[in-house]
């Protein structure tokens, strides 16, 4: 899968894992499946002001704002430590642009570099001005891909915002302007009101919600996505166990990707990949693999998409 | 390493995630508990400022939960890590509802501890704020030094088990409660004394740190702040946790501080 062995199904998701280092010493890193980095943008980006994070009923908000380095100190400053210390885990650099010249740029930036396996696009950020422009309109996310391809040779996979009225769509338009995957997908916008202060309670006002409460929207989009498009497909949202894991590998991921849960327990991805291996073998399954989009869908029993 | 001044070691151990058993869990104040937890790696390890991520872990039924942040209250012997909680919300209300045998995610030891140099120190606290001085206060007791401990509470219901205190430290807190019904009456900062030139270290609510800023830099006083800003995951990935530093940076209060020298932040906007 994107021309590579992954040592375990289990990624950890962009914006929960830093650059890797942070993980380092607290798990074996090189036992799951890779890592997607926090968004890397042309210019460093200061960030969000506080509150940035907090808890919701079954998950958190967080409005951080693509804080990074930029597309020079990501490669001074963090690449460098992924080339050195990953020998089996995969990364894929979250990328991130006002324009499209912006994400071109990123690419064109990284491309020459390694330590890296591909790219993630993330169109789909919800806690910036014009952060899912790209993932919203049709043809400027068309547009956009078809750009970016001609850029890269490595894999290219973008990651999906649920806040379309079809995700199968985007998808499709993904595939067709040349994408090589797809992450599905992204938080969805929400805000927290602090009642004593009668204001929002994050400082950007709104935020992405991310947890067990979006779990079952992303398993849909997941399954919208393998309907219309024939991409592989990275499963993730609220993802805690193997039994989570395995509700979007039926609905056709062949990868997921855990993200809040390791705030919860920095052993997640680790867990899940232990969760998922027991799981082939008590049900006699021979890859995980066979798994994928093995979703037994009834054929005439409800719409595709829900009404209201 | 050991700072100029030859006291606090200030290198960091690097963090651990273990699954602990709780030891022993006691009310000691008006919705507030004094957990003990049995986690031999980071007792060893956290210095006094230090905290720990404490949560139930991904396994635990129902209710969904991200760890908090929590001060290490204190460190025992046989390897017990302390900590002082005060329920406010659904989250710090399960984790008070843990029973002694069960057992929480504790990561750690995690930020950057005071860095006392073997100075004189005075350590004022607010509320829970009092957790990390216990620590502090009993780390110095055993080294035979003696800290000015000077702590408040809203009233005498908020306050901590003061025989506890006196237990786990060796040290008597000047006790004050903005109703007078404990201790003296008024905000700890009426206990600060201008003549002094101890190092101070705070933590507490905002608006202590606020004052004792205004006094520090009033008196010409060096000053140490434990902040707190709401976490996700303690270790510097997810940037949620940001305050304004000095030089308009947004700075990481889990892995730059929580601890800061007082000129380091901006505190216009804290």
């Amino acid at each position: 899968m994107f021309g590579a062995e992954f040592p375990s199904p289990v990624l950890l998701a962009s914006g929960t894992c830093g650059y890797g280092q942070e993980y380092a010493d607290l798990i074996p890193l090189d036992e799951i499946g890779g890592l997607v980095t926090k968004a890397v943008s042309l210019e460093p980006r200061p960030g969000n002001p506080p509150h940035r994070v907090a808890e919701t009923p079954g998950g958190m908000i967080n409005a951080i704002g693509l804080e990074n380095p930029g597309l020079h100190g990501f490669i001074a400053e963090k690449l460098p430590w992924l080339r050195e210390h990953l020998r089996r885990a995969h990364v894929f650099v979250n990328v991130v642009g006002h324009s499209a010249e912006d994400f071109a740029a990123v690419v064109r930036g990284l491309d020459g570099e390694d330590g890296f396996l591909g790219y993630e696009i993330n169109v789909s950020c919800p806690n910036v001005k014009g952060g899912t422009m790209f993932g919203t309109d049709e043809r400027a996310l068309a547009d956009l891909v078809a750009r970016l391809r001609a850029c890269t040779e490595r894999p290219l996979v973008i990651k999906l915002t649920p806040n379309v009225p079809d995700v199968g769509d985007f998808a499709r338009i993904c595939e067709e302007a040349g994408a090589d995957g797809l992450s599905a997908i992204n938080t969805f916008p929400g805000m927290v009101v602090d009642i004593g202060r009668r204001e929002p309670l994050i400082g950007n006002k709104s935020g992405g919600v991310s947890g067990p409460a979006i779990l079952p929207m992303g398993v849909y989009a997941t399954w919208r996505a393998r309907q219309t498009c024939g991409l592989p497909i990275m499963g993730i949202g609220g993802i805690r166990n193997a039994d989570d894991a395995l509700q979007y590998i039926l609905a056709g991921a062949c990868l997921v990707q855990i993200g809040t849960a390791s705030f919860v327990d920095p052993g997640a991805a680790v867990d899940v990949h232990e969760g998922l291996s027991a799981y082939l073998e008590a049900n006699g399954v021979a890859r995980l693999a066979d798994l994928v989009g093995a979703l037994r869908a009834r054929p005439g029993t409800g719409p595709a998409i829900p009404a209201g | 390493m050991l700072s100029a001044g030859g006291g606090v070691a200030v290198e960091r151990a690097v963090p651990v995630s273990r699954r602990a058993t709780l030891l022993s869990t006691r009310l000691v104040a008006r919705d507030t508990w004094w957990q003990e937890f049995d986690c031999p790696d980071i007792a060893a390890a956290a210095l006094p400022g230090q905290f720990v991520m404490l949560g139930v872990g991904l396994d635990a039924p129902g209710a969904w939960l991200l760890p908090r942040p929590f001060s290490v209250g204190w460190t025992g012997p046989g390897g017990e890590v302390g900590i002082l909680l005060r329920a406010y919300g659904e989250g710090t209300r399960a984790l008070a509802r843990l029973e002694t045998g069960q057992t929480a995610l504790l990561l750690g030891p995690l930020g950057r501890p005071f860095d006392t140099e073997g100075a004189e120190v005075e350590c004022v606290a607010g509320g829970v704020g009092l957790a990390p001085f216990i620590f502090l206060a009993a780390r110095e007791a055993a080294a035979g030094r003696r800290v000015r401990l000077i702590y408040g509470e809203r009233d005498a219901g908020a306050v901590f088990d003061p025989t506890l205190i006196a237990r786990l430290t060796d040290h008597d807190p000047e006790l004050f409660t903005e109703d007078g019904s404990g201790g003296r009456k008024g905000l700890v900062t009426a206990g600060l004394d201008p003549a002094s030139g101890a190092l101070l270290l705070g933590c507490g609510p905002t608006p202590l740190l606020r004052a004792l800023e205004a006094f520090a830099r009033e008196h010409g006083r060096r000053l140490q702040v434990s902040v707190e800003e709401h976490m996700g995951c303690g270790i510097g990935t997810c940037q949620g946790c940001v305050v304004r530093g000095a030089d308009g940076r947004w700075v990481k209060s889990c892995i730059e501080g929580s601890v800061f020298p007082a000129e380091e932040l901006d505190w216009g906007a804290i």
